[in-house]
């Protein structure tokens, strides 16, 4: 039982640190960020390059990861995302390219498969990194096995959660943020730079994908296609929370990750998925505004 | 006014003798290609229909496509040498016996616990019937609850995007009814008297084409109707056609259900021409490519979405001939992507409208450009 709920924990904890970035992108600043997801696979890519090539730990790669795919975020918004503002499903599609070019760079290898050459760590194929041996223990709690790297996981998903509500809610650009989500041109008037509050909402949500990648990337394989089924997951996640909802994102990931875990117990992984899949559905039937609805723009 | 519509009706005319006559000039091997992609055109068709027409973009259109697909393997697999073959008095397919259940006698009806399904499956022509039906009926039920509910926008592309890969999953999950991950291959021909519809056959190409062409006349026609034009003014503004006294809901769900109809027909075409149906119909990737086409080719038009599908496929063809162009070919997708999104919203259908405004008007109608310009803007 303990077992199960753990399980549930964890994916719920996956599923939070995966959404939270969407949270902001999406709820925040209403663009649907396809690339969201395959900046966690960057993030992850960053895990395993920083390995190879700085021999950085794997918790150095995360302040690492953060900025790299910040960095990437600040273009995208710089290039594309700016011009669709109140475009929703425009930014939808415009950012389904973005994700393509993101995986065909690290197939690619930026370009470099094409002179021959190759970088370790990039290419088609798959890569694996290695946690640190402490965290591949388990511990007891009344009988049941617990994993320490997947209770890690869940902490620091709580933490970024809430740094993020902190960030949100306790601070003067948080202010400005949630001024802007509500009625961005009387922001506009008060004197907040909205321009430059969306191109920092952005690159900070995108740098929560690369701290996603990171702890992805000691337990799934990385590969440059993973992306695609996390985007959906974040997504599904911050619609079924409430957009521009904190706290309906968090719930709403524990809520889907304690089902998953408990149909997964008792009938399969597919199943499982299928069933969320399914109480998405009925969620945004009988209540499209999501669980915890907030106004937003 | 008059001039655009000429020129209109002679793009279609143009486009439909070009497809019915590209077999003179094609090989076989060419013609197989071909049809393929003109199956995806009558996707790109559905997703205008839905997405340009009726305001509502469909993420979950390779549900429609697949099940439709699905219908007509189910038969087709029934007709297949080998299912004919088995030591039974009805065709049974052969993943059927690999899942049999142990001691189950070896016909349709009970081999494995859902195999009964698939009994009506023997008729060819209950597939076919079954391919486009199924579709439109679920289509048709999903619109009911949906617009009902006044859901819309972003909402109705995330409930058609989870359904679309929750369905998926079920047919991976369902080994024995589906054959899971495999998907269904090694399939026989829907014959029609002494016409047996081969893959490679010109009259399969025929089929395909002549199927376009009347979705494409058939969809042009219905948008020009009544019914259209209160759609599109659902699109632009429902609540103002909800206080006119319009049956907002009535109306979208007509549209949708064609719009999957179309689809479905695409998918039953697809086994025909590809020989094989997988849960790969319904990726959520193949789903968005085909939103892609549309969007390159033009939302806002039937046969701009239809080339646009048709130019991509024909330009893919041709560069994964080598394999470096192949990975750089899907980059390439990506960065014309967003610059279609970016500078031709209305895709190359709304540039060749612009180009055919700039030719026939007087160069000082500042007032038409006017009306260009405000025409622009997304969905």
């Amino acid at each position: 039982m303990i077992d199960t709920l753990f399980t549930g924990l964890s994916l719920g904890s996956i599923l939070l640190i995966v959404a939270l970035g969407l949270a902001i992108t999406y709820g925040a600043m209403g663009v649907i960020n396809m690339a969201h997801g395959d900046l966690v696979m960057v993030g992850a890519y960053t895990t395993v390059m920083s390995g190879i090539w700085l021999h950085l730990g794997f918790f150095a790669a995360i302040p690492v990861a953060f900025v790299v795919t910040a960095m990437i975020g600040l273009a995208i918004e710089r290039l594309i995302v700016r011009h669709l503002y109140g475009r929703l499903l425009d930014t939808l599609l415009a950012t389904w390219g973005v994700a393509i070019l993101l995986q065909q760079a690290v197939r690619l290898e930026f370009g470099a498969s094409f002179f021959g050459r190759h970088i370790e760590g990039l290419g088609t194929g798959l890569q694996k990194v290695s946690v640190p041996e402490w965290m591949q223990g388990t511990f007891t709690i009344a009988g049941a096995d617990i994993n320490i790297y997947r209770t890690m996981i869940i902490v620091v998903a709580l933490l970024f959660t809430a740094l993020t509500w902190v960030l949100m809610y306790r601070t003067p650009v948080g202010m400005q943020l949630r001024a802007i989500m509500r009625n961005p041109k009387m922001a506009a008037a008060c004197g907040i730079d909205v321009d430059r509050m969306n191109a920092l909402a952005f690159a900070y949500g995108s740098g929560l994908a690369g701290v996603a990648g990171v702890l992805m990337s000691g337990f799934k394989t990385v590969f440059p296609d993973m992306g695609t089924p996390l985007v959906v997951d974040g997504f599904l996640v911050v619609v079924v929370g409430g957009v521009g909802s904190l706290f309906g994102t968090l719930a709403a990931s524990g809520l889907l990750g304690q089902i998953n875990g408990v149909v997964a117990a008792v009938s399969n992984d597919i199943l499982a998925r299928a069933v969320i899949f399914g109480v998405v559905i009925a969620i945004i039937v009988f209540k499209p505004s999501g669980l915890f609805s907030y106004k937003g723009r | 006014m008059t001039s655009r519509r000429a020129i209109e009706i002679a793009g279609y005319a143009l486009f439909i003798a070009a497809i019915l006559l590209a077999p003179l000039v094609l090989g076989e091997f060419w013609i197989n290609r071909i049809a393929k992609y003109l199956v995806f055109g009558m996707l790109g068709v559905a997703i205008c229909l839905s997405w340009g027409y009726a305001g509502i973009l469909n993420l979950g259109q390779g549900l429609f496509f697949g099940i439709g697909a699905y219908m007509m393997a189910m038969s087709l697999k029934l007709a297949s040498t080998t299912s004919q073959q088995a030591a039974s008095d009805t065709p049974i397919p052969d993943f059927m016996f690999w899942n049999a259940e142990p001691g189950a006698e070896q016909e349709l009806c009970c081999i494995t616990k859902t195999s009964f399904l698939w009994i009506p499956f023997q008729n060819q022509w209950f597939g076919l019937v079954m391919a486009v039906l199924v579709p439109t009926l679920i289509a048709t039920g999903l619109g009911a609850i949906v617009f009902r509910k006044r859901i819309s926008g972003v909402f109705v592309s995330v409930i058609m995007l989870a359904l679309v890969l929750l369905v998926r999953l079920l047919i991976i999950n369902n080994q024995p009814l589906t054959n899971g991950f495999n998907g269904l291959t090694d399939l026989g021909s829907f014959t029609v008297g002494a016409v047996v519809f081969d893959n490679f056959s010109k009259a399969t190409y025929y089929a395909v084409a002549l199927a376009l062409a009347l979705s494409l006349i058939g969809a042009r026609l219905l948008v020009e109707t009544r019914a259209g034009m209160v759609l599109q003014a659902v699109r632009d503004d429902a609540n103002r056609a909800r206080y006119l006294g319009f049956d907002v809901p009535h109306y979208q769900t007509f549209f949708f259900a064609v719009s999957a109809a179309i689809a479905g027909v695409a998918g039953l075409l697809y086994v025909n021409v590809a020989s094989f149906a997988s849960p790969t119909f319904m990726d959520l990737s193949f789903s968005i490519t085909m939103v892609v086409w549309a969007a390159v080719g033009g939302r806002q038009s039937l046969l701009g979405a239809c080339i646009g599908a048709i130019l991509i496929n024909v330009m893919e063809a041709g560069m994964s001939e080598t394999q470096a162009l192949v990975e750089s070919w899907r980059a390439i997708i990506g960065i014309v992507f967003i610059a279609v999104v970016l500078f031709l919203p209305r895709g190359l259908a709304g540039l060749a409208g612009d180009l055919i405004d700039a030719a026939t008007r007087p160069r000082s109608d500042a007032a038409a450009k006017l009306q260009v310009t405000s025409n622009r803007g997304g969905a």
